[in-house]
């Protein structure tokens, strides 16, 4: 073992600090030690999640107090996996963007790689964390983080995009104080599993009502219909690769969250169902919005939104099966859609307004980009033999196994949506003349990097599924089994 | 491993270098490009194993691959076309840009149609179909005309196929827990009654809308006379088969099993033979070459749908002899055009006119296959088309006969339209300069032209396989009595009884034409067409004599209500009303926060007000 889930968060909150201080001396190090902490997490929980697979589930208890009582980090193959996913992602969008504004002595700049690795830090702290409390303050720090990089340039927009994320954001906290100390008060304790342990003590009326509370905190964050109104200007407003960042590590956290709300901590009967309806209503929603979207970053935006309610949809279906597909679909989604913000920006970089129009021709200037783009938007479509067709068939298997026939069809009709207007623009980028004598920006090499890397994992997921399936079948399992999450924690001696 | 991972293997290896091979030189990758082709043609054929299987395991999915006699038939129909279609492609794609594009993809429409046949699993059934569509769609949009609105409606429509398909797919796994074809077949018949009548409906709509069936077909005029010729060719001559070997599966193992059996039938039946009657009328009023062939392609598709929808073993045998006679001939019919095209640079037949001594083999290739389609003896269309009425005759379906029957004769406009349009008429100065076509594309099409005329003669060539195939499915063995089942068969079964006969008439006007030819070899001299006197007057150099506007005005404003209704406008309409609707909803995100704020309240609130409802 190389360490312990402890480091996750101490060495980049450590690193966070330092850094100021090292850009004094040598102005690099600003950019390159983000990106070597960010390697050291992936490392580790690359390690760790082949740890797991022989010993279980690792519990750390921070400070000696054993849990209840103490603050506990679990990586167990389930929160191991979006742990992993979401440090992966978050190294790429280093790799991506390290020439990024090459301007170094820019002002945005410098915090611009201090503020990604506490996104990815926050992110990983709600996935690993054990205790309700301790995920408040780490959705805090995402969020923080998150209106931070929105306003990057610093342009009316992105501030009006970043205040609207703040606004949404300061609800969302409110509420989801009001239900941790709702819970608190019932039940005396923060520990998600003792909470889970408790529950059955808890009136009904306040279990239900904490839940709401839950849900309207939480689902701001993982974009849920009617919340997700600040998304699209946020996708918009914030860098390129940020997009990627939100898409495939924030809206992930949140939706580790729901899942762990959801499913683990209460007992309610409708809430699956109520999350199917959620899902769904956020899929449709989003699908036929993005189809009428004429700028390029919001109708990824949109896409992304719907992508994440299918996912809800395929928590809500509850069965192992149903579990898999989310998280299969959770893992595409991160790679495809950060590889179409990735491709998709560099396609309008030079152009002011970004609209879709802006693609026009791009297939002779941007080759590379543009074939990168158009096997994210095949991919994405779930057009075999890309990733995304095993995601889209394990969604629609499980939905079949609960006997749930019309939300197979809705998926299906919407996705011809999804097809339409993601067709639309690769057709734009090969068959239409560019516009004007506009010039384009080639990629920088580390992003091409960047990008291709994504462009072959989704390749050969979709050749080989087997690669991760392994995994996703342990993480499944992990969550469904409920009581074993509970009696590992409460029972942890060391 | 075994002999079709390679194949697959060698065409996707073959498709990636020959794309980029262009950068190396050109004739590196048309050779390339061919030995892609033509290499798994021949390890297919000298490996031919029913029995065998192939099982790829995946640790949730198990991809079995294997052959069966019908995948066979179909097999020979692909690789055969796609090799002579691959010789014409490398002539046609000449000095044209996106070369490594259009081979790229073609290749890779290839691997997935043979991918498709040799699935036996339902998963990797849509794999492969799935790769079909997009490799197809791409090269649908290859001259990048309308892309938008072709392009995106040959793809909408092939999605709803597809994904009508992959919910019965995910149906089945469901309820048998198995995605192998042949588990799904024998647990069809434990299934309840909506499932069993559920799952036929939507595999259906998935291989019509390839089949181009009506309401289905909508893509289909578009589409085909968009692609690069040497593509369509392999388009409508073998990827539209995909749809047909569907449907046969479906209707010999799924739908004999239904009590609603013979309803379905003539549903489908009829749905064929409207489409066939419709798009016929269609094909006469095209004054394009491209889409007057595109409109007879959806046409001879209903007749075969007509044929395997009735399900008599005759209607079987005709339906599958169509299909094969159709991949041959209507395959010539667009490499014609393509050849056309390529030296005059239009397809258009009010403008080119006069080619038969310009182009004479091809227009020989023409002919041939023009009096296939037309289906008249001795050739390999009037075999099929016969066999079809007669089948339709003898399980009592009158009026669909007749509407076949008016649909067939009705084509006959059309086949003399294209033929006069491109090769006969007066010469004109404009299309002197044109020359035949290059070799490699004049002999694919005349090799396919001899095949027409040799199934014509001996259609048991190919009828053998397909009572082959249709015997693996349960249909009686019908190829030692062909006689019984068809009066056009001779007493032994072996051939056409009508074509001593119609040879011996042949050969008489043969002998008569050379005779005449001698008889008249000093005294003629050639001739332009304007070498003539019309009641005393000489036409000057720039009369224009031939009749090209308005062909055939009368018959068409005779039929004119049959096509007022056009379901493709329906469509274009619901899809214009849906964008509008979709555009409603867009203005619930209107950009403000204090309206997000709202929403967030009223989702608070609502949740509250319901939560005796939604939780318990």
């Amino acid at each position: 073992m190389v360490g312990t889930p402890v480091l996750f968060i101490v060495i980049p909150l450590l690193a966070a600090f330092i850094i100021p201080l090292t850009g004094m001396v040598w102005k690099n190090s600003v950019r390159i030690i983000p990106g070597i902490v960010l390697s050291y997490m992936l490392i580790l929980s690359i390690s760790l999640l082949w740890h797991i697979t022989e010993t279980g589930t690792v519990i750390e208890v921070i400070a000696g107090w054993k849990p209840p009582i103490g603050i506990n980090l679990v990586f167990s193959p389930f929160s191991g996996f979006f742990a992993t996913l979401m440090i992966f992602l978050g190294l790429l969008v280093w790799v991506y963007s390290y020439k990024f504004k090459r301007n170094i002595d820019s002002e945005p700049a410098l915090k611009y790689f201090i503020l990604l690795m506490l996104l990815v830090t926050g992110s990983v702290g709600i996935v690993l964390t054990g205790d309700i409390f301790n995920m408040f303050v780490f959705i805090e720090i995402v969020g923080i983080s998150g209106y931070g990089l929105t306003s990057f340039y610093t342009r009316r927009d992105s501030a009006e995009a970043a205040f609207k994320y703040l606004f949404m954001g300061s609800i969302a906290s409110t509420f989801l104080l009001l239900a941790i100390m709702i819970v608190y008060s019932q039940l005396g304790t923060l520990n998600i599993a003792e909470i889970a342990d408790k529950m059955p003590m808890m009136s009904n009326k306040l279990k239900v009502i904490s839940l709401i509370f839950f849900m309207l905190a939480i689902g701001v964050e993982a974009e849920m219909f009617p919340l997700n109104g600040w998304a699209p200007d946020v996708y918009t407003q914030a860098p390129g690769p940020i997009g990627a960042a939100f898409a495939g590590i924030v809206a992930k956290a949140a939706t580790y969250a729901t899942i762990r709300v959801m499913f683990t901590m209460y007992d309610l009967s409708g809430a699956m169902d109520f999350l199917i309806v959620m899902g769904i209503l956020t899929f449709i929603v989003a699908e036929t919005t993005a189809l009428r979207q004429d700028r390029l970053k919001r109708m990824l935006a949109y896409s992304s939104i719907g992508q994440m309610g299918l996912v809800m949809v395929a928590f809500g279906i509850g069965t192992k099966e149903g579990i898999f597909a989310a998280l299969f679909l959770i893992f595409n989604h991160a790679i495809i859609k950060g590889l179409l913000f990735f491709s998709g920006s560099y396609l309008v970089y030079t152009k002011k307004e970004k609209h879709i129009s802006d693609v026009n021709g791009m297939g002779k200037y941007l080759p590379i980009t543009s074939v990168l783009f158009t096997i994210g938007a095949f991919a994405i479509i779930g057009l075999p033999p890309f990733s995304g067709f095993w995601g889209k068939l394990a969604i629609l298997t499980a939905a079949a196994d609960s006997k749930m026939v019309a939300l197979i069809a809705i998926i299906l009709s919407v996705s011809v949506l999804e097809a339409v207007y993601y067709l639309r623009v690769v057709n734009r980028i090969y068959f239409f003349p560019k516009k004007e004598s506009m010039e384009t920006q080639k990629p920088t090499i580390n992003a091409l990097i960047a990008m291709i890397s994504l462009g072959i994992i989704i390749l050969v997921i979709g050749f080989y599924p087997d690669l991760i399936t392994g995994f996703i079948d342990r993480a499944a399992a992990d969550l469904m089994d409920k009581t074993g999450y509970i009696k590992d924690i409460l029972t942890i001696n060391n | 491993m075994d002999i079709i991972n390679i194949i697959l293997l060698v065409f996707l290896a073959g498709a990636l270098l020959t794309a980029f091979a262009g950068k190396v030189s050109s004739i590196v990758q048309d050779t390339l490009f061919l030995i892609t082709i033509i290499v798994p043609a021949i390890l297919f054929f000298l490996n031919i194993n029913i029995n065998s299987e192939t099982v790829i395991s995946l640790s949730k999915i198990q991809l079995t691959f294997g052959l069966t006699p019908l995948s066979l038939f179909f097999a020979f129909i692909v690789f055969g076309l796609a090799i002579l279609a691959g010789f014409y492609a490398v002539g046609q794609m000449q000095g044209k840009k996106r070369k490594g594009y259009l081979y790229f993809n073609f290749l890779l429409s290839i691997a997935a149609m043979f991918g498709i046949l040799v699935s036996k699993d339902l998963v990797s059934f849509f794999i492969f179909w799935e790769i079909m569509t997009w490799s197809s769609y791409l090269l649908v949009i290859y001259n990048g005309k309308n892309v938008q609105q072709i392009g995106i409606k040959y793809f909408v429509m092939s999605a709803i196929g597809a994904y009508a398909m992959l919910m019965a797919i995910v149906i089945v796994h469901s309820l048998t827990g198995s995605f192998l074809i042949s588990d799904m077949i024998d647990g069809f018949a434990d299934m309840s009654a909506g499932m069993k009548l559920l799952i036929p409906i939507l595999l259906l709509t998935g291989f019509g809308v390839k089949a181009a069936l009506m309401p289905l077909h909508i893509w289909a005029p578009d589409a085909y006379s968009n692609a690069p010729m040497s593509y369509t060719s392999v388009f409508s001559g073998a990827l539209s088969k995909m749809g047909i070997y569907g449907m046969v599966i479906v209707f010999m193992t799924l739908i004999t099993k239904l009590p609603q059996e013979s309803l379905i039938r003539d549903i489908i039946a009829w749905l064929g033979a409207i489409t066939a009657a419709i798009s016929t009328l269609w094909a006469i009023k095209q004054d394009d070459a491209k889409r007057l062939l595109a409109y007879s392609s959806i046409g001879q598709l209903g007749y075969i749908v007509v044929g395997v929808a009735i399900g008599t073993p005759l209607a079987m045998l005709a339906g599958l002899f169509l299909a094969f006679m159709h991949g041959v001939f209507k395959s010539t019919l667009f490499m014609v055009v393509g050849a056309v095209e390529k030296q005059t640079g239009t397809s258009n037949l009010k403008e080119v006119t006069g080619l038969i001594r310009k182009m004479p083999w091809t227009f020989l290739a023409a002919l041939i296959s023009i009096i296939a389609l037309a289906g008249i003896p001795p050739l390999g269309g009037f075999v099929g088309k016969w066999m079809l009425y007669e089948s339709l005759i003898t399980s009592n379906h009158y009026l669909l006969v007749t509407l076949v029957f008016f649909s067939s004769t009705a084509a006959f406009l059309y086949c003399y339209k294209f033929l006069f349009g491109f090769f006969l008429g007066q010469e004109e100065k404009e299309w002197a300069h044109v020359k035949e076509a290059p070799a490699i594309m004049v002999v694919p099409m005349l090799i396919l032209s001899a095949i027409s005329v040799v199934l014509g003669t001996f259609p048991q060539l190919i009828l053998k396989p397909i009572n082959s195939a249709l015997a693996f499915y349960g249909m009686p063995d019908t190829y030692n009595n062909l006689w019984k089942e068809s009066m056009i068969f001779n007493k032994w079964g072996d051939q056409v009884a009508l074509t001593p006969i119609v040879y011996g008439i042949a050969i008489v006007f043969v002998i008569f034409a050379v005779f005449l030819f001698f008889k008249n070899r000093k005294t003629s001299r050639y001739v332009t067409t304007k070498d003539i006197s019309t009641s005393g007057e000489v036409p000057k150099e720039y009369e224009n004599l031939t009749f090209k506007e308005n062909f055939f005005q009368p018959f068409l404003r005779a039929v004119e209500p049959a096509m007022r209704r056009q379901m493709d406008k329906y469509m274009l309409a619901f899809a214009k009303g849906l964008e509008d609707l979709f555009d409603f909803t867009r203005r619930i995100y209107n950009g403000n926060g204090q309206t997000y704020a709202i929403y967030a309240l009223l989702f608070v609130i609502l949740l509250l007000l319901l939560s005796n409802n939604l939780f318990s």
